[in-house]
């Protein structure tokens, strides 16, 4: 970097900035020819502070400042732009072709360039501050065009008219401000020693501070300004209107009484509205939170904002809400409170925890003046009595189900675009940026109404160039606009092409449409989940319905797809996620395939999801069933054979519904045929041994119905049908089998109490916990419960048949074993499992001698079987 | 209680009623000292696991049939847990590490390392090793198996190992070159019959010599399936005269079904149809490879001889991809596409023909 540079004015702004950046700091030389473009800014890595001191050092006419002792002289030439702030340092100057006057008494002005300008840099500063005279500080700029002759350039006075911004003041860092104040009074100096001369040449403005955004400088301050819209600011301001009576004590006139009286609540000691919050909804960039801001100001409310991005809990509520209500205005402030709670729809609580933002809010607005009509429990507890508006982009954000049925809802809409147009093209002036109308309106398009995109954008141009044009703006809004796209929107823009309208707003030429590669895979990419894109264009697809006989374009699809999917496996299997950026291109050509003029709207399929969770379900039954079987068998694991790999689901599920389903006849099981009694009790047996059992339960129609459980004849049940051969055991049937179950789990459980109290006297000593916690487990009450339960079902299912049978010849349709017990009126029996319950299980309490050793101390010889029945 | 395909399984070498050469050979290798490493391979219900089993007890004694059942958890590098049930008895553990998916290799690794480092302590014991029985080889991943390669000759001397696979092709080289291989085929239809008559004469009932017949040709070689489909029919009709009618497993029929949509038409919408179909059958958790695989077969059967190489090359190449893939429904379809393109083709080149 130690080589002498010597732009040619043939350099472009990108590469002369690049250049400069790092010359300040090293001995590199810098010579301007003064046609480097404004850009040609020196980095800004002077801090404030210095810049300020520097300056002033300038201005109090010091001994040359230290850093300035090293450089000899500065010799600029007079085409310097104002912005071109190359520093040089060296003694030589070669001149690049450009006829120039070195003047130096005469030439001071670029300290006063740089009072102006908050961004130069230090070295810059330094350099001329030497061979200067601040006095010179108005003075015009001198130059000498080509053909020589001279012109002056008038500096332009610094108007401190910085709009005041709507942020705090604490907003500006300390030495920011110091900054500025050094800079008014610099100028101030300076201002008072000079005469101006004004010239006609000089571009205006272009010296101005930019150090506020233009969207905050022209925000709109009063009603009046607010653009468009109307109706949303006029019924933003009705709503506030109707709490004049509550927040001023004002009366409404009896016109006004009569034009709300849909939102008026009578019932309200506080004469507020109805809906004591409002919902402002729209797209972003469109001014809502201005709207809200500008209104409220207009009401005579202090503003009070809660951003939804750094608070979002229901803490602040209580913490900050709350008290700010209740004191009814800010601090040292006589106007009252108004809340904004912007981004609303970032809070938390929408969802069921009750103890969420907007559920906290929610309360806040509603049970209040319960509380305080009770008079009785006034704890620290007060009515709402300030408006709260809050302000969301989705009005349909799952975080505002809860708020919404309790706000006025006032949705935001897109202006049009004439409009901002209009507003852009003032602002374009103002700021002297020569814009056109079709520029503009290309702008306005393709930030689809985002107004305060808009204007970034504007000022981004603005900071290189005068002069705002289509390609300019093409270029400088590439990528804008792109996040805010959901799964079907991408898939719409798959299968329909573009409208004719966003082809036009966006600016693209037949070729530049035809060339759908790049757009489409930019926003599969930018929406970052292609499964879900080739989830939703695996299930569209099939729906195009082409004139295509061969099928060739659902091949290409399919193998499209089939693509998508090795790909993304191998992806997560491996971990390659480099992978990734290749994955939207195999969705890509479902566009060529299956795009088609005025198809209607892809809508979301779920039925891929749905499917997915049947699958679920059917597992965890496959899994039930596993483990019923694991147990099986003559010995412990016999059966293990019969649910490893894929036996389960293609040999053992089928067959085994096809077991336990045999044709048996609905009747008592003491008159049975010894046939089928053989066949019953081997049912029963497979049944209990696989832990299969009916269970009963109240159908939707309020008929009693025996399930299987686990549900394992939905694997024989496909659309929805049974499988033909195995016939629909009766419920009859079922329930004679479910008796017969119960019959032989008591069994066997009483099999197991016998087992253990037999374990349990011989080893009396030698095991006692062992016993106790085996008999406890089983204890006899509930197992003659269910005994008590099998004879009263029995009884049931023996009584019915006599006057059912009757029934059944007339009716004729349904077999009565396919019906529940009824009564001889056909009211279904409820069984009277609890009236009996308790006298048979007395009755039978005794048969079980089961002892209960308590452990107390360590001998023996405390200890002594007790009976559970001298605990009951 | 339990099943007839429980209740009738042979428990020793002596009681299994066919491949009797198998058998005296396991018995003699049983016999000896050095007992290798094996890998029994053959068609889903051969016998492989029958075999496995009696070849155990032929080793141990009845001692192996004393089985505990527990899970065991292991964790897996991406600290998962892992639950894979084991089922042991004093002389051997079997376990089926399929279960634990793409992690089988820490199952693999850490359950036979502590086998093999902990020695048999039951000095009545008649061989000083442990068997290992690891079901599902074939799906065993290639980590895995290669984890496993190692091992078996290192810890030779406290361990064998059984594998149970359906077909070598997945297994990976060393490992077949460390086992002694095993086939056990499917039994022919008289080998059936003589195992179903075996089984009505032990329960005393007749079984008919058609009824045998038909049971055996429908189950094609899978005993498991035979006896099932014996009970299911001895259940639903208990004397067994007249005409048998053997159900299929449903989702077979169902396939079939889906077979039947594909040939007899070809359209966008038909593919639809289809699409549900095959769904369906997804949910019910029927594999997606034995789903192609018995559609594929059914179509074959019905369409013209000039496309049927076709039909089949597509099956398996979907199929490869569809190994690859996650969604299982891409592919599936993807294949029924190109099959109706395909006989769509075919029709329409014989229908000009006809014309000419």
């Amino acid at each position: 970097m130690a080589d002498t540079f010597v732009a040619t004015g043939l350099l472009g702004p990108g590469p002369s900035t690049s250049l400069l950046g790092p010359s300040p700091a090293t001995d590199a030389v810098f010579l301007s020819n003064g046609l480097l473009g404004g850009l040609c800014v020196a980095p800004t890595h002077a801090q404030p502070e210095e810049r300020a001191r520097e300056l002033q050092e300038g201005i109090d006419e010091p001994s040359a400042s230290k850093q300035a002792e090293k450089k000899n002289t500065f010799q600029p030439n007079g085409l310097l732009g104002s912005q071109d702030l190359g520093g040089s340092k060296t003694d030589t100057f070669s001149s690049s072709g450009i006829s120039y006057e070195s003047q130096d008494d005469h030439f001071p002005p670029i300290s006063d360039i740089l009072g102006l300008i908050p961004k130069s840099p230090r070295n810059t500063v330094s350099s001329f501050s030497r061979s200067f005279i601040p006095t010179h500080i108005r003075a015009p700029l001198r130059a000498t065009t080509y053909d020589g002759s001279a012109i002056h350039i008038a500096r332009k006075r610094y108007t401190s008219s910085a709009p005041t911004r709507l942020s705090n003041l604490l907003d500006v860092p300390i030495h920011r401000l110091k900054d500025e104040l050094s800079t008014v009074t610099a100028s101030k100096l300076s201002l008072s020693k000079t005469t101006t001369r004004a010239s006609e040449l000089h571009k205006p403005s272009s010296s101005v501070s930019e150090d506020t955004l233009w969207v905050d400088r022209y925000r709109p301050r009063k009603f009046t300004e607010l653009l468009g819209n109307e109706r949303v600011a006029r019924e933003t301001m009705a709503w506030l209107k109707q709490w004049d009576w509550c927040v001023f004590g004002k009366k409404k006139s009896k016109k006004r009484l009569r034009e709300d009286d849909e939102n008026y609540n009578p019932d309200d000691e506080y004469h507020r509205p109805r809906e004591k919050l409002l919902l402002i909804s729209g797209p972003p960039g469109l001014g809502k939170t201005t709207l809200a801001h500008v209104v409220a100001k207009q009401a005579g409310y202090e503003v009070m904002e809660i951003n939804a991005s750094d608070a979002r809990s229901a803490q602040v509520i209580d913490e900050r809400i709350r008290p700010a209500l209740e004191s009814g205005s800010a601090v040292g402030s006589v106007k009252p409170l108004l809340l904004i709670i912007d981004e609303i729809d970032g809070a938390t609580g929408g969802g069921d925890n009750s103890s969420g933002f907007v559920n906290k809010l929610v309360s806040l607005t509603f049970d209040r003046p319960k509380n305080k009509r009770k008079k009785s429990d006034q704890k620290d507890k007060r009515p709402l009595l300030r408006p709260i508006i809050c302000i969301c982009n989705d009005q349909n954000a799952n975080a505002l189900a809860k708020l919404r049925p309790h706000a006025r809802q006032i949705r935001y809409t897109r202006l049009a675009d004439s409009h901002i147009v209009k507003r852009l093209r003032e602002i374009c002036e103002l700021e002297g940026l020569r814009a056109d109308t079709r520029a503009l309106s290309t702008l306005v398009g393709v930030a689809k109404g985002d107004l305060r995109g808009c204007l970034n954008t504007l000022q981004f141009i603005k900071s290189r160039n005068d002069e705002v044009t289509e390609p300019l703006i093409r270029r400088a809004t590439v990528g804008m606009k792109e996040g805010d796209t959901t799964a079907t929107s991408v898939i719409n823009e798959i299968f329909a092409p573009l409208s004719r309208k966003r082809v036009k707003e966006l600016g693209m030429g037949e070729e530049e449409e035809a060339r759908y590669v790049n757009r489409l895979s930019h926003s599969i990419e930018g929406l970052n989940n292609p499964a879900s894109i080739a989830n939703g264009c695996f299930a569209h697809y099939i729906n195009c319905h082409r004139h295509d006989a061969n099928l060739n374009h659902y091949e290409k699809a399919g193998d499209w797809l089939t693509t998508f999917d090795s790909f993304s496996s191998i992806m997560y299997t491996d971990g390659d996620f480099a992978l990734h950026t290749y994955l939207p291109y195999f969705l890509v050509p479902f566009h060529p395939l299956f795009r088609e003029r005025g198809e209607k709207r892809v809508e979301r399929d779920s039925s891929d999801w749905d499917n997915l969770q049947l699958t679920r379900a059917n597992e965890e039954i496959y899994k039930s069933l596993a483990n019923g079987i694991r147990s099986t068998g003559r010995t412990a694991g016999a059966n293990r054979h019969l649910i490893t790999g894929q036996v389960l689901q293609l040999e053992f599920a089928p067959f085994i519904n096809r077991i336990i389903s045999p044709p048996l006849r609905p009747v008592n099981s003491q008159v049975i045929k010894p046939q089928e009694r053989a066949l019953l009790v081997r049912l029963v047996e497979i049944m209990v041994s696989f832990e299969l059992r009916f269970v009963q339960e109240k159908a939707e129609d309020g008929q009693n119905v025996y399930r299987l459980d686990p549900p394992i004849d939905v694997f024989v049940t496909y659309d929805g049908k049974r499988a033909e051969d195995i016939a629909v055991s009766r419920y009859a049937v079922r329930q004679l089998v479910a008796t017969e179950i119960d019959a032989a789990l008591v069994a066997k459980q009483a099999d197991a109490v016998e087992k253990g109290k037999e374990h349990a006297k011989a080893n009396f000593f030698k095991t006692l916990k062992k016993g106790i916690t085996e008999n406890a487990d089983e204890a006899p009450e509930s197992m003659e419960v269910i005994q008590g339960n099998d004879e009263l079902r029995r009884l049931d299912a023996s009584s019915e048949p006599g006057p059912e049978n009757k029934r059944a010849r007339t009716s004729g349709k349904v077999d009565i074993a396919d019906k529940p017990p009824v009564d001889f009126f056909g009211r279904p029996i409820a069984m009277k499992k609890d009236l009996r319950r308790s006298s048979t299980s007395k009755k039978v309490v005794p048969d079980f001698r089961i002892a209960y050793k308590h452990l107390e101390g360590n001998s023996a010889a405390v200890r002594r079987p007790t009976k559970v029945s001298s605990f009951l | 209680m339990s099943l007839w395909v429980d209740k009738f399984r042979p428990k020793t070498l002596d009681d299994l009623h066919y491949h009797q050469s198998l058998s005296t050979r396991l018995k003699s290798l049983a016999a000896s000292a050095d007992f290798p490493h094996m890998l029994f391979y053959g068609p889903s219900g051969a016998g492989k696991k029958t075999r496995i089993s009696c070849t155990l007890r032929q080793l141990f004694g009845s001692g192996v049939e004393k089985l505990k059942i527990d899970q065991r958890v292991f964790i897996s590098p991406s600290k998962r847990k892992l639950e894979i049930n084991v089922v042991q008895s004093n002389f051997h553990i079997e376990i089926t590490p399929s279960e634990a998916g793409n992690y089988d290799r820490v199952v693999i690794q850490d359950l036979l390392k502590e086998i093999a480092q902990t020695q048999q302590v039951d000095l009545n014991a008649k061989h000083r090793f442990k068997v290992v029985v690891i079901n599902e080889a074939d799906s065993l991943s290639r980590d895995a198996q290669a984890a496993l390669r190692r091992t078996m000759e290192k810890y030779m001397s406290n361990m064998r190992i059984i594998l149970c696979a359906n077909s070598t092709s997945r297994l990976i080289a060393p490992i077949k070159s460390r086992c002694l291989l095993m086939r056990v085929a499917a039994p022919n239809p008289e080998e059936m019959q003589i195992v179903l008559e075996h089984v009505a004469k032990k329960l005393k009932f007749d079984l008919p010599e058609e009824a045998s017949q038909q049971i055996a040709e429908d189950s094609g070689g899978n005993m498991r399936k035979a006896l099932l489909v014996f009970e299911a029919l001895k259940m639903q009709s208990p004397d067994l005269s007249g005409s048998l009618n053997i159900a299929k497993p449903d989702w077979e029929t169902y396939c079939h079904k889906v077979a039947d949509l594909i040939v007899q038409e070809q359209s966008p919408a038909r593919v639809l149809e289809v699409r549900a179909k095959l769904y369906e059958l997804l949910t019910h958790c029927i594999p997606p490879t034995i789903i192609l695989k018995t559609i594929a077969e059914r179509v074959v059967e019905r369409v013209d001889e000039a496309i049927k190489a076709d039909v089949m090359h597509w099956a398996a190449f979907y199929e490869t991809r569809m190994r690859l893939g996650n969604k299982k429904i891409y592919h599936l379809e993807a294949w029924v596409v190109k099959v109706m393109s395909l006989y769509k083709h075919f029709m329409y080149n014989f229908d000009m023909a006809d014309f000419e």
